[in-house]
């Protein structure tokens, strides 16, 4: 169904358009995978692009994301 | 640390990107935040509308089919009353 009005948005509107977050300038391609593949199992993600290293996840999702980023963060601090 | 950058996901046709695009480059970039691919682009929330409004104005100009039909239609309805 989801699909359904995409396309009808891409039809009457000529484009989709989500209001979110784009999260970029990670540390490193670890990092990255882990929130990004985070964000995506919580159904949050909305486009990704590994080469660029770089992802936008909808509004709704940013406490989530934000929580995980500060989480690994920490613990990358503890294990130091 | 990662950034997260506050805006709205715009996907579409990569024919109106490049449209989209060019209305950027002739505002001084202001309405393009990132590009991201072929068929989608991060912009300012504040923007989204007026894009869509210029984004529809450039249409507009360029489809000229739509203004022949609607000739047509005046053609047709100008006979009925003249009858």
């Amino acid at each position: 169904i989801v699909d359904q009005i995409r396309l009808w948005q891409l039809d009457t509107e000529r484009m989709a358009t989500t209001n979110g977050f784009l999260f970029k300038e990670f540390d490193d391609y670890k990092e990255y995978i882990s929130v990004v593949t985070f964000a995506d199992e919580i159904g949050v993600l909305q486009w990704r692009n590994d080469r660029k290293g770089m992802f936008f996840i909808t509004y709704a999702g940013l406490s989530q994301v934000k929580d995980f980023v500060k989480n690994k963060n920490k613990e990358k601090k503890a294990g130091k | 640390m990662p950034r997260a950058i506050r805006g709205v996901l715009i996907e579409c046709d990569p024919s109106i990107k490049s449209i989209i695009m060019n209305i950027n480059e002739s505002e001084a970039n202001a309405y393009v935040i990132e590009d991201l691919d072929d068929s989608h682009l991060v912009v300012q929330e504040s923007k989204v509308q007026d894009l869509k409004r210029r984004l529809d104005d450039h249409l507009k100009e360029t489809i000229p089919e739509i203004d022949r039909d609607s000739d047509s239609d005046r053609d047709v309805k100008q006979d009925k009353k003249g009858w």
